[in-house]
């Protein structure tokens, strides 16, 4: 029995290569059947995120394919040069694979460890393996136990909720703390850094969609409120836009204050008391300092939120020997079962062993007793059951005891010359 | 077997989910919400089957005396909780209305009455609407009062721009300030409602030769009070630029509770003549601030003793419930 990963990630291999490598879930799937045609019997999934490329495959038999092969068929495939991916593949067998699926699915592997698009992503590739035929019972316990395993790193340990970049801490742990919902929000964007950008990625993915960009060259703003999906406005009209906002995000480059708290007083008196979040991640700010006293304004700078982010990063650092805590303890259960597995044949044997001087005794049994009625046939019956079971129950426990190291051969062995039990 | 249901059995529930749910500031658990909520609804299931008990085993409406009165305030608000702990399982709501529910609880075997105040048929329905309707307008400023501080509490953290603190994660100001509007409105319609309802039903006791309405009661003069600031507080929400500020609305809140803690307050420690009551704290018969906390037979058929039988002509006369 063999499981295994063959793969690369953004640890060790150049984005170009991976964005060479990467499979969209179209080309995946014909990757899958393809791999079906080539390598029959050898189950496989196939995960492919922006940051890493991976084959899980497992097999019963005694051999897959190696290295060398998965990397002539990723490259035959992507129509790349074997020779050129070979060397910057890893590979990963048995409870090393194992380990490391686990620990890729629980996000302790991603590059912002703790985000949470990866379980989706890894749920996506064992589906689409499943669709197309490419799964079966090794990489379904895998799959399965590896969704089990993230959802238990979620669940008991807080290194999900820790985020440490700049625009998701400040939607997620400032700005849906002051608001529901953001549907209804009016977000205004002043400048168009990048940083602003990947804000409203953020927002966007919180539901909101009225977006204005303000920035003092119209086509810039056009520009970027034309990807966003929202409307661009002159800078002339920047006081109309602070009125109506309920979310800004500030990145302009300007070498000066931009909203002064004597401007924002004016327009606070147009604004009715609604609360308003700030982002301001300029440098230097655009908004006076000022402007975070008033009451129902909540001002963020991007030294505020870098200490935030700090402070994040520390509590998940304290978390992670929790998380590969659970990680160890889910691979070690996987494992043994997987070797438990490998004993059925014998285990089924041993049954049939037994069960048939059982049922030989039992008959010769009741010829003899002619007058028992069914209930106590019934009562003999279960107590010949119950003396099997119990006579079957050490070398049953046994061999589930040693399958915690390892495929118990030679424990199987043992087994099979004992009891005369054929190869 | 609910004869078997003490206040202590779902008392003592209440006080391991706040335990849990204080918890959540020191450690992580997978388990501990599951567990939390088990407790929450094995409390509330004996809160629900002692209160039953009382109110149709036993020769008792509800709403029938103080006890019972805060007993059901705090059943409202553990319903409220178990909805809130079921819908939203990782905030803490737990931390701000348990201590709130234990504090009822608390009040109603400690403090209250547990004599039936007197009813006279005529006045049956308007005593059930007068009782009914400040139930209502309480738990709704409780609830108010908790929303009001978990805002103040959260507003404070994002104006420190700190990060939520683990274990004890708090709705959004958006949400709290919604549930700040609500309350306060409910609160004084139910209040309005309540109050009104007091005064036909002193009319009715006056007409039918009893006392005149005591204005001047401690407890009437409290609870006018805390309905003249409940319209305010509703007047000045209503306004635009107030009811955006959601501090102010929380801020209002707050100041409800403490007019609701007054008129309370007035009820338990002062000398009133309201619900009944013509005897001062000093003077109470022994058992009428009794520390029981099993049901017991003697303590909830009082209206068959002579004693209450002389104050309620018309359970004498064979009116009263089967």
């Amino acid at each position: 029995m063999i499981v295994q990963v063959v793969g690369c990630s953004h640890h060790e291999t150049a984005i170009a290569l991976r964005e060479r490598l990467a499979f969209s879930p179209e080309k995946a799937a014909e990757a899958l059947d393809h791999w079906r045609r080539v390598f029959p019997g050898v189950e496989a999934v196939l995960l492919s995120t922006c940051n890493r490329v991976e084959l899980y495959a497992a097999t019963e038999r005694d051999a897959a394919p190696d290295r060398r092969q998965v990397a002539g068929f990723l490259g035959r495939f992507q129509r790349l040069d074997p020779a050129e991916i070979v060397e910057t593949l890893y590979q990963f067998h048995h409870g090393e694979a194992i380990r490391h699926l686990f620990t890729v699915a629980s996000s302790l592997d991603s590059m912002v460890v703790g985000e949470p698009q990866i379980l989706a992503q890894v749920k996506q590739a064992y589906e689409l393996a499943t669709e197309h035929d490419n799964t079966g019972p090794i990489t379904h316990a895998a799959f399965q136990a590896a969704l089990k395993c993230a959802r238990r790193v979620a669940s008991e340990t807080a290194i999900h909720q820790r985020r440490v970049s700049i625009p998701s801490v400040a939607v997620a742990d400032f700005a849906r703390q002051i608001f529901e919902r953001f549907d209804d929000k009016h977000t205004v964007v002043l400048g168009a850094g990048e940083m602003a950008e990947e804000t409203i990625r953020y927002l966007q993915d919180e539901g909101a969609h009225q977006i204005t960009v303000v920035n003092r060259n119209l086509d810039r703003a056009t520009d970027v409120a034309e990807r966003w999906g929202g409307r661009a406005v002159p800078w002339e009209l920047l006081p109309e836009a602070l009125a109506t906002s309920d979310l800004i995000v500030s990145t302009t480059g300007a070498g000066e204050t931009i909203v002064t708290a004597e401007q924002f007083e004016r327009v606070e008196r147009t604004r009715h008391g609604r609360p308003l979040f700030i982002l301001d991640l300029a440098v230097p700010r655009d908004f006076d300092s000022e402007i975070g006293r008033r009451p129902d304004v909540y001002l963020y700078s991007v030294d505020d939120l870098r200490v935030a982010c700090e402070e994040n990063r520390r509590q998940r650092d304290r978390e992670l020997p929790a998380a590969m805590k659970i990680i160890e303890q889910e691979t070690t259960r996987f494992m043994a079962d997987l070797h438990h597995r490998a004993t059925g044949p014998i285990i089924r044997q041993l049954r049939a062993g037994w069960e048939q001087p059982k049922q030989e005794e039992l008959e010769r049994l009741l010829r003899r007793l002619p007058d028992l009625d069914d209930a106590s046939q019934e009562e003999v019956r279960r107590s010949f059951d119950r003396l099997v079971n119990k006579l079957l129950h050490p070398p049953l426990r046994s061999l589930r005891d040693e399958s915690t190291e390892g495929i118990p051969t030679r424990l199987m062995d043992a087994l099979r010359r004992l009891f005369q039990l054929r190869e | 077997m609910l004869s078997g249901v003490q206040i202590v059995c779902f008392a003592a529930s209440y006080t391991v989910v706040f335990a849990l749910e204080l918890s959540r500031l020191l450690f992580r658990s997978g388990v501990r919400g599951a567990v939390m909520l088990g407790f929450a609804a094995a409390g509330l299931l004996a809160h629900t089957a002692f209160l039953y008990h009382q109110a149709v085993l036993t020769p008792r409406s509800p709403l029938s005396s103080e006890r019972d009165w805060y007993l059901i305030a705090a059943w409202l608000l553990a319903v409220v909780y178990l909805y809130l702990a079921w819908y939203y399982p990782r905030q803490s709501f737990g931390a701000f209305l348990l201590p709130l529910v234990l504090a009822l609880i608390g009040a109603g075997v400690l403090l209250a009455r547990n004599e039936p105040f007197p009813r006279e048929p005529a006045s049956r329905v308007w005593g059930m609407i007068h009782g009914g309707a400040l139930l209502l307008s309480t738990v709704a400023v409780l609830i108010g009062f908790a929303a009001g501080v978990m805002y103040l509490w959260q507003a404070a953290r994002l104006k420190r721009k700190q990060l939520p603190r683990p274990g004890l994660r708090l709705p959004s100001l958006e949400w709290l300030a919604r549930a700040n509007r609500r309350s306060l409105i409910v609160a004084v319609l139910a209040l309005g409602v309540g109050v009104a309802a007091g005064v036909v039903l002193g009319t009715l006791r006056h007409s039918g030769g009893g006392a005149p309405l005591p204005w001047y009661d401690p407890v009437v003069l409290a609870t006018l009070l805390m309905l003249v600031w409940l319209l305010l507080a509703v007047v000045l929400t209503a306004r635009g630029d107030v009811s955006r500020r959601g501090r102010a609305v929380a801020y209002l809140t707050v100041v409800s509770f403490v007019f609701l803690a007054i008129a309370l307050g007035s009820m338990l420690l002062l000398d009133t003549q309201h619900g009944g009551r013509e005897d001062a704290p000093g003077n109470r018969p022994s058992g009428m601030v009794d520390n029981e906390f099993a049901l017991k037979p003697t303590g909830i058929t009082p209206l068959d003793s002579t004693e209450h039988a002389v104050h309620d002509p018309g359970r004498s006369a064979g009116e009263g419930r089967a």
